[in-house]
């Protein structure tokens, strides 16, 4: 593992001695991660979004390729989105290898990043584990798991006895109306706390020399005998060499501005947390009854952190509606009888670019020299450090790394779709 | 948004229908037909279906920033271009 570059002017190294240091130092020692870099005219990199994806992505491209001018501009603030709004999990139980491959490079990665970045990002690899109520449900999670063991990933297949010791109180030999009989668990899967991710990122790119710009809406790309040259934002005109657009949830504005029309729509999706409790849940659960899914972990301070299924239709409100708040809840009691009397405090909803296929997109797009990186569905937050990694690799090369090389927009035409659920080309039901 | 009107059966929870899809360009065929879509911020144009009620096959027009139906009609009675 690479170190990071020793910071430039900023951003002192985490450590007990810099500690020891900041308790002694005459005036203020600890300064702002990432604010006070001014916007240039060029740059070679231009990273439009300062989520996950475009604060990994400008990282890598500065500290993999040596790429010295990069600027992350962001309409908002740095972790607005979805990087903040998701419920932090994060695994690579996924069938196809495409996908599977994928997302076990960035849990490898979730598993050394709190040291890369020299930020705490909170990884707990806990367990994922997902529960089957039906003889079908176990002969899918065994082909899944079965498929994960051939690429060399992590996975067992536990019975109803081996689900009682890993996670007690699901209490699985109670009478239920559909029985626990078993499920697949990842150990190494888990949570990682979600705003460390960006604010641990957006730390070590500034300290590579990355300018990230808040409150910088780009509005339009300024194109030239077949290229891109620049963008347009609401601080003025910038010329870029290239173009990166990490914008997940806004993905059709982008279309919109380069004359596309791209196989996602908006969703929204939701999550909730409940107020806080002693440890109940040791592990994160997944699990589908009727119609409702939900998936939950406890958080550090205690909250029950749950989602499920998307609301259902196109919209961009992040807004949830009332009957998947209730879907979730309902499913979760239904889980774990004893939550039953535990009060939501929160909820709320991000906007997803859901693809027609439900996985991912990073490629070049209409121009040479402007790359998508969008498309996330589910799997944004988990994707972050993976993502960042390739699609840098991609820009910087113009070569896509072999991990994401059947996730390109062509694959669409091709009909070498990557569809982990089987569902047909409808967003709403990946 | 948490009604919408059935031209059958009129104002009716959002629970009795499922949505199926965003309509493509009028008149797109092949691949543009099933996968091109302009995911407009200010308007979109979607199939529904009245699932929980009389299984009509619904034509939609909503503002998806704001969530506010504009307009409900059978499927092949929406308005022409």
């Amino acid at each position: 593992m690479q170190t990071v570059r020793r910071p430039l002017n900023l951003v002192p190294r985490y450590s007990a001695w810099s500690l020891l240091r900041a308790r002694f130092a005459r005036g203020p020692f600890w300064r702002p991660l990432w604010a006070g870099r001014k916007l240039q005219d060029a740059y070679d990199v231009v990273v439009v979004g300062a989520g996950g994806h475009g604060l990994a992505t400008a990282y890598h491209l500065a500290r993999d390729h040596g790429i010295k001018r990069v600027a992350v501009l962001e309409r908002r603030l740095v972790g607005y989105g979805n990087v903040g709004r998701n419920t932090t999990i994060v695994r690579s139980n996924y069938l196809l290898p495409e996908n599977h491959y994928f997302y076990e490079d960035s849990l490898r990665r979730w598993e050394q990043l709190s040291r890369e970045l020299n930020y705490n990002v909170m990884y707990s690899a806990r367990g994922v584990l997902d529960l089957a109520t039906s003889d079908d449900d176990m002969s899918s999670l065994a082909r899944r798991g079965n498929a994960m063991r051939l690429a060399g990933i992590d996975a067992e297949l536990l019975n109803q006895a081996a689900i009682a010791r890993f996670a007690p109180e699901l209490h699985p030999e109670r009478n239920r109306r559909l029985p626990l009989i078993g499920g697949l668990v990842q150990r190494r899967g888990g949570t990682v706390r979600h705003d460390a991710v960006a604010w641990g990122y957006a730390r070590a790119a500034t300290a590579l020399g990355v300018d990230i710009i808040e409150d910088c809406e780009v509005t339009g790309v300024r194109t030239s005998a077949g290229a891109a040259t620049g963008v347009e934002t609401t601080r003025g005109y910038v010329r870029a060499d290239r173009i990166v657009f990490a914008v997940a949830g806004h993905t059709g504005a982008i279309g919109r501005m380069l004359g596309l029309k791209l196989p996602i729509e908006t969703h929204l999706l939701q999550a909730m947390v409940s107020e806080p409790i002693k440890p109940l849940v040791s592990t994160v659960l997944v699990y589908v009854y009727n119609h409702g899914e939900v998936y939950i972990t406890q958080s550090d301070r205690g909250g029950l952190v749950m989602g499920g299924f998307l609301d259902g239709f196109p919209s961009y409100t992040r807004e949830g509606q009332w009957y998947r708040l209730e879907d979730v809840v309902k499913t979760a009691v239904e889980l774990l009888p004893q939550i039953g009397g535990v009060r939501i405090l929160r909820h709320w909803a991000g906007t997803n670019d859901m693809t027609m296929d439900g996985s991912f997109i990073i490629d070049r797009i209409r121009y040479d020299n402007v790359f998508l990186n969008g498309g996330w569905c589910y799997g944004g937050f988990k994707a972050i450090p993976a993502s960042g990694a390739a699609c840098a690799r991609l820009v910087a090369t113009g070569t896509a790394p072999d991990l994401i090389r059947n996730h390109g927009l062509g694959r669409f035409a091709t009909g070498r779709i990557l569809d982990e659920r089987g569902g047909g080309p409808f967003p709403v039901r990946q | 948004m948490s009604r919408l009107a059935c031209p059958f059966c009129g104002p009716r929870e959002l629970e009795e229908f499922a949505f199926h899809k965003t309509c493509p360009e009028p008149g797109a065929t092949g691949y543009a037909a099933v996968y091109e879509r302009d995911n407009r911020q200010d308007v979109s144009l979607e199939h529904w279906q009245h699932v929980r009620g009389c299984r009509a096959w619904l034509w939609v027009r909503r503002d998806p920033s704001a969530n506010v139906v504009l307009e409900v009609r059978l499927l092949g009675q929406e308005p022409g271009p």
